[in-house]
């Protein structure tokens, strides 16, 4: 099979999953109540009306009572025309509301991947070419105390020492500061750091598993017999063969655990990135809101998934364009 | 591979044939046992589903010590079929197969990290499980809020020092322990049961069950989960009952994929050709030799999913998506973030063992894979 047929492969599945994905998610909230209707029959109770009715006017408006086949086929158009409705607690285009809180995600999640990206690779590299060492069981040991300690509770921590106790940092986040300023990256150090350690040791972990699988290597033992420098194994003959595998990696995980811990951590910080304002929108039953604040992560990851594959085929000079194996 | 480097070896004269030739139906004990009291759980749920009015207790009696007064809800129930499940098909094969149980922990007790793991979570489990039944719920306590812990101007009355509405906050640990385990363990043990059951059957269909089968995973493994139990708990509210639910039917993915590859290595072997030729069925192969072989893979991934699983419930009654009515370490953290001048402990304590709770699973997990699985080389 050829490259490009493999590759256009990959992006009919990615358009299949992300169809079986907001199908479902249709489904999802077809079967259900929707959560916002349950407030418009609360708020209408409250003030001496009817709710059945106050819902029927709202599903109305919403075009909840029309046949279900219809609601499905609109919903599917919507979302591929990225028409996501408005949020009710911005007055907005849920598309506006993401647009202008992406930055302060990005500002915390860029910076901590890099970072975590570079430590995590030269540790686990360093940690397979000295294996049973001290350092070696210092990594492993930081890897396993990154990956158990919870994020929310070391954020809560970090809080009460350098916020509460000593007053080095700021416990919660000043939106006024202006955005390319020492001061705003001063507030973000201690959210940077938490989402950091949890990046860095699933990083190092992975890392350290599959260089391990070369540093044994014959090809590697041929390189040391005829002279070549230790620097230089380690990078063309040991971290080489291992990026296809470190880099499916780096996308698949990585989608999940940065976004999964960014959320929290701007909760506990207030800084107003996608994870605050899905928050908020859970908070008060902005429904639009929330789909678009989980969906656009789940969209990320397939499009990340696609450019994984497609990474792979030119990191990997061996790779058949077979099916899975 | 066991049985090569084990001093005691077996005797072929020793082998009790009988014991392998009982057919397609064998009544041993074992078999007999489990089905019997896991059928029991099952009468007592419907006896307390039906017949005992709801927040009425099954069964009230004043022990000496402390009154014990069963009101199990369905967490609680598919708890203690999770507990029956654990005895049954852990802890009476350990005991059955002395032999290689010693051989396995003569390798396992070389990790004096899981060791003091094992001593951990001995404690967390008797906690979780016994405590509760001791203590009850935590009562709010309005005469002595926010009294710190001992060794810090406390007593030892509270040990741990008392909420801003004076629960104490040893037993807001006891209970956030149960609630822990509980999501744990029941939502592992179906994530497992899902998982071996698609992995198994993917490997040994092929085809396009399989394609269809590995899709799937493939699809649930894209999805970041978190998000997708965010949005799902947003639609259907966040009960513990339905949380472990959730939990458990997105959190075996990774699980099916190990088991189908190791699945497929099986049956590659001579002894299911064998079994094919003697005319055993599919289903029969599957559950007769394909998953007693990968039960060590199995048992691996259980262990590390654990932590997951915990981790995610937190982080969820941390967000107050969880039950407002339930002490979760998540939750009792989440109170005592706004608290942190004045009352530090309170978000400090439960945190710490959530912490160590999710450590030690980790460190179990990785001395299993290193006990049981010789050829998984890190």
């Amino acid at each position: 099979m050829s490259m490009a047929w493999y590759i256009g492969r990959r992006c009919l599945w990615a358009l299949l999953a992300s169809f079986i994905i907001l199908s479902v998610t249709f489904g999802f909230l077809a079967a259900s109540p929707n959560p916002t209707a349950s407030t418009v029959a609360f708020d209408a109770a409250q003030e001496g009306g009817d709710p059945e009715e106050a819902v029927e006017t709202y599903e109305q408006t919403r075009g909840e009572d029309r046949p279900l086949m219809e609601q499905y086929t609109d919903f599917m158009i919507d979302m591929y025309t990225l028409n996501w409705g408005d949020s009710f607690n911005y007055n907005a285009d849920v598309m506006t509301v993401i647009a202008d809180s992406w930055v302060y995600s990005a500002a915390i999640v860029i910076p901590s991947t890099i970072v975590a990206v570079l430590i995590g690779f030269g540790v686990g590299l360093y940690s397979a070419n000295n294996q049973y060492t001290k350092t070696d069981y210092a990594a492993t040991f930081g890897a396993f105390f990154g990956i158990s300690v919870p994020n929310f509770w070391l954020a809560i921590m970090l809080i009460l020492i350098f916020g509460v106790v000593l007053e080095w940092f700021p416990t919660s986040y000043d939106t006024t500061v202006d955005y390319w300023s020492l001061e705003h990256a001063y507030q973000l150090v201690l959210p940077f750091f938490v989402l950091t350690t949890a990046a860095v040791a699933s990083q190092m972990r992975y890392a350290r598993a599959e260089t391990l699988e070369y540093v044994n290597a014959e090809w590697t033992k041929t390189a040391r017999a005829k002279g070549v420098s230790e620097w230089r194994i380690m990078f063309r003959h040991i971290f080489r063969p291992a990026t296809p595998v470190l880099a499916t990696i780096l996308v698949a995980d990585f989608v999940g655990i940065i976004f999964a811990s960014a959320y929290v951590i701007e909760v506990i910080f207030g800084i107003p990135g996608l994870g605050l304002v899905s928050y908020n929108a859970i908070i008060n039953m902005d429904t639009p809101l929330v789909l678009a604040t989980t969906l656009v992560p789940v969209i990320i990851a397939i499009l990340g998934n696609l450019l994984q594959d497609i990474l792979y085929t030119v990191l990997d000079p061996r790779i058949t364009y077979e099916g899975r194996n | 591979m066991a049985t090569d480097t084990s001093p005691d070896r077996i005797e072929i004269g020793q082998i009790d044939w009988e014991e392998y030739e009982t057919g397609r139906f064998n009544f041993d004990r074992k078999t007999v046992g489990s089905t019997l009291s896991l059928l029991a759980v099952g009468l007592l749920w419907l006896y307390d589903f039906l017949f005992v009015a709801e927040r009425h207790p099954v069964l009230e009696q004043d022990l000496i010590l402390f009154e014990l007064s069963l009101n199990p809800n369905n967490v609680d129930w598919l708890f203690g079929l999770t507990l029956v499940a654990l005895f049954w098909y852990v802890v009476v094969p350990l005991y059955q197969n002395k032999r290689m149980t010693m051989y396995y922990w003569s390798k396992f007790k070389q990790n004096t990290a899981a060791i003091w793991s094992l001593g951990f979570l001995a404690i967390i489990f008797v906690m979780g499980t016994v405590g509760p039944l001791i203590i009850g719920h935590p009562e709010p306590n309005w005469g002595n809020p926010n009294a710190p812990p001992v060794f810090f101007g406390g007593e030892w009355a509270h040990p741990f020092g008392t909420h801003r509405t004076g629960e104490d906050i040893l037993e807001v640990t006891i209970t956030g322990a149960q609630v822990s385990l509980q999501v744990g363990l029941i939502a592992t043990l179906f994530s497992i049961i899902l998982a071996s059951v698609v992995g198994a059957t993917a490997a040994f269909s092929g085809g396009w069950i399989d394609e269809v089968l590995m899709r799937f995973v493939d699809l649930l493994m894209t999805f970041p989960t978190f998000f997708l139990i965010v949005l799902l708990v947003y639609i259907y509210g966040g009960s513990l009952f339905l949380l472990i639910v959730i939990l458990a039917f997105t959190g075996w993915g990774g699980t099916a994929r190990l088991v189908r590859s190791e699945a497929l290595q099986r049956s590659e072997e001579s002894y299911i050709q064998a079994a094919e030729a003697a005319g055993a069925g599919k289903a029969y192969i599957i559950r007769r030799h394909i998953l007693p072989n990968v039960s060590n893979t199995i048992i691996t991934a259980a262990t590390l999913i654990i932590p997951v699983m915990i981790l995610t419930e937190a982080v969820l009654a941390f967000l107050g998506f969880g039950d407002p009515n339930i002490w979760s370490w998540g939750r009792i953290i989440s109170d005592g973030r706004n608290h942190l001048a004045t009352a530090w402990w309170v978000a400090t304590i439960p945190g710490i063992f959530l912490f160590f709770t999710v450590l030690s699973f980790n460190f179990l997990g990785d001395a299993l894979r290193d006990a049981l699985d010789p050829r998984h080389e890190t």
